[in-house]
């Protein structure tokens, strides 16, 4: 066995036992987790996507040794996560925005002295780290308030603290911002940020505000039922996927020549009440330049400019949907996963300036062979 | 011990501030009825007398002093039993049983802890019952103070380790009032507190011979009402020692697996 410094999973299933009708009914196994390979380094944070029901909180509770795995394996730093748990939890937290995790009728400055103890913090620790922690999440002035008068917010800042109360070398956080104000929100994002790059914890995050993980994670995995989907930097996953910059420009004077001009971009076009037209391009690379330029020489006034960026949210769905598809197609055991390889976001500058013709690939076509070479995409399960 | 310490500590800040201190008063008066009943039905319907079924089966002819011992040490393991055996359930419910279960710390400290919050606050809430007694004119013999004081130890004990596993199967089922109930019945009704186990049926009696419990009761009867010394009372220490801990492993093997259907159940 090889000790590595990192949390590894390999081949992770988890499947749960239901019944259907009452208590006396039959029993089905219900898999919430099948195969998932995993890799969370120190130093990183690392991203774990999808939509609801995808898995990402049974993958966590697993890392968190609160669910055993029905199959598979879960190494921290070499430690097995189901036969060394309590040498695992020493080098864990979990931190869940769904859960209060905190005793209400105690103190913000009683509770963390409480769990400074289940983790066995030595006392002189304790007591330093205790105050910082509520420093952190800015709840020095209401330390010693009963967390039963704490607003939501409140509450969910001081299980964030507790779960910094060991200082873990790994923290998993299951949409920790859920509730929280932006001002404290962005402070536990930078928190985060810190963690990883001074202090060297890895981070697995799983969160439904998705600016949240572009902004924080190094590399994400995106799962659907339970199943990995594809991988990568968010840079590489928009481009693998297709999600494209949206460039609308509204043309006051729209004529035969504008309208053949943006039709040559595969551009929509949209009569506004005012007689204008609203061309809307989406493509993967900057086209608003170009489009511009084609409509103005076209003979067209332009009235308007605007460049949304591709999100990593239409990314996820993208992911989402053909992971659907592949769940629902005739004999697709498992859908295609996907591996975005270190540089493919910085897509080909040809593709960024391509001409016409290459813009007139639908939008969610990414799935086409060519398009999918071309970003880099690699089918197959990474 | 600090596992344990600052569990008993925590649990005393969250109760104290919970409940006021007149919740003790709904915690005595059930016992404070029995044995007041007890001593109506001695005098009124029994006439001052006991049969000679009972002084044979129970080692004396003090009816109420028996009903005493017994009465209290039942509601003392009512006590004991919701507050060690809830424990974990209480936890889950008020949403911190995730936070407990991923931390390094063992359970059996957090359940130590826990009992000797128990333990303190159920015997300053039963030494009130004294005064009931005294009221009533009640007399209790005490034949060996060393033999009543390991009972009482053996009894804490024992129903320590009936807590561990009734705890594990609430978590695992989310249910607490059928378990509990049932196990509070089954004490009452086979568990020699209040009357002599002669009275069951044979089946019945070596079935609650498997309860640490009964053997705890033995001494404790043996010790006050029923004139025995200590090495008269070692062996049926020793048969509560050996199953207190038989029913310790057994919980405590149980535990780990509780929990994870605990978890599972609410996923």
């Amino acid at each position: 066995m090889t000790m590595t410094t990192a949390i590894e999973v390999r081949g992770l299933r988890k499947d749960f036992p239901v019944r259907e009708k009452g208590i006396l009914g039959p029993r089905t196994l219900k898999r919430a987790v099948d195969g998932l390979d995993l890799d969370i380094p120190r130093g990183r944070v690392t991203g774990l996507l999808g939509l609801n029901g995808a898995g990402k909180t049974t993958t966590i509770k697993i890392l968190a040794t609160l669910l055993r795995p029905s199959a598979g394996t879960v190494r921290i730093d070499g430690l097995d996560a189901v036969a060394d748990a309590r040498a695992v939890r020493r080098r864990i937290n979990l931190i869940a925005g769904g859960e209060r995790m905190v005793y209400t009728r105690m103190t913000g400055r009683e509770n963390l002295w409480y769990f400074g103890q289940l983790y066995d913090v030595p006392k002189a620790d304790l007591r330093r780290r205790t105050g910082e922690l509520l420093d952190l999440v800015g709840l020095s002035g209401a330390a010693d308030t009963m967390v039963e008068r704490y607003s939501r917010g409140m509450t969910q800042r001081l299980a964030i603290a507790r779960g910094l109360v060991n200082r873990p070398d790994y923290l998993l956080l299951d949409e920790p911002t859920l509730g929280l104000d932006a001002p404290i929100a962005r402070d536990l994002r930078r928190v985060v940020a810190d963690l990883a790059a001074h202090d060297g914890t890895g981070v697995l995050l799983t969160s439904h505000y998705l600016a949240e993980v572009e902004e924080l994670c190094g590399h994400v995995y995106v799962i659907s039922a339970g199943r990995h989907l594809a991988q990568g930097s968010p840079a590489e996953l928009k481009a693998a996927t297709g999600s494209h910059r949206t460039v609308r420009l509204t043309v006051t004077d729209p004529t035969e020549r504008t309208r053949a001009a943006a039709d040559a971009f595969g551009a929509t076009r949209e009569t506004l009440p005012d007689g204008g037209e609203l061309i809307t391009l989406r493509h993967p690379g900057d086209m608003a330049g170009p489009l511009t330029a084609a409509v103005f020489e076209a003979g067209g006034s332009i009235g308007g400019l605007e460049i949304a960026e591709a999100s990593l949210e239409d990314a996820i769905l993208t992911l989402a949907e053909r992971g659907e598809a592949g769940l629902a197609g005739p004999g697709s055991g498992r859908p295609d996963a996907t591996t975005i390889r270190p540089g493919a976001a910085t897509a080909p500058p040809e593709a960024a300036t391509a001409p016409p013709e290459a813009a007139t690939v639908p939008p969610g076509a990414g799935t086409a062979p060519s398009e999918a070479a071309a970003a880099g995409v690699k089918g197959g399960t990474p | 011990m600090p596992i344990a310490w600052a569990t008993a500590w925590r649990t005393w800040q969250m109760t104290r501030r919970a409940y006021p201190w007149t919740y003790a008063v709904g915690t005595v008066l059930p016992a404070a009825l029995t044995i007041a009943l007890a001593h109506l039905g001695f005098h009124v319907i029994g006439g001052g007398a006991v049969g000679d079924d009972f002084a044979a089966g129970s080692g004396t002819t003090a009816y109420l002093a028996y009903i005493v011992v017994g009465t209290t040490a039942f509601h003392f393991a009512v006590r004991l039993i919701l507050w060690s055996a809830k424990a974990l359930i209480t936890e889950q419910r008020q949403g911190t049983l995730g936070a407990l279960l991923i931390a390094p710390a063992g359970r059996l400290p957090y359940l130590l802890g826990f009992t000797g919050f128990a333990v303190l606050s159920s015997v300053l809430e039963f030494l009130t019952l004294g005064l009931v007694v005294a009221a009533l004119g009640i007399t209790v013999p005490v034949s060996s103070v060393p033999g009543a004081l390991l009972g009482a130890l053996a009894l804490i004990a024992a129903v320590f380790a009936l807590s561990v596993g009734l705890g594990g199967l609430m978590i695992a089922a989310g249910e607490a009032h059928i378990s509990q109930n049932t196990v509070f019945i089954m004490l009452g009704l086979v568990g020699g507190f209040t009357f002599p186990r002669d009275y069951l049926p044979e089946p019945v009696r070596w079935f609650a011979e498997l309860l640490p419990t009964t053997s705890a009761m033995d001494v404790l009867h043996g010790s006050f009402t029923g004139g025995q010394s200590l090495p008269e009372l070692l062996p049926r220490l020793a048969v509560c020692a050996a199953l207190t801990c038989a029913h310790l492993f057994l919980g405590l093997t149980c535990l780990p697996r509780a929990e994870a259907r605990a978890v599972e159940r609410t996923y």
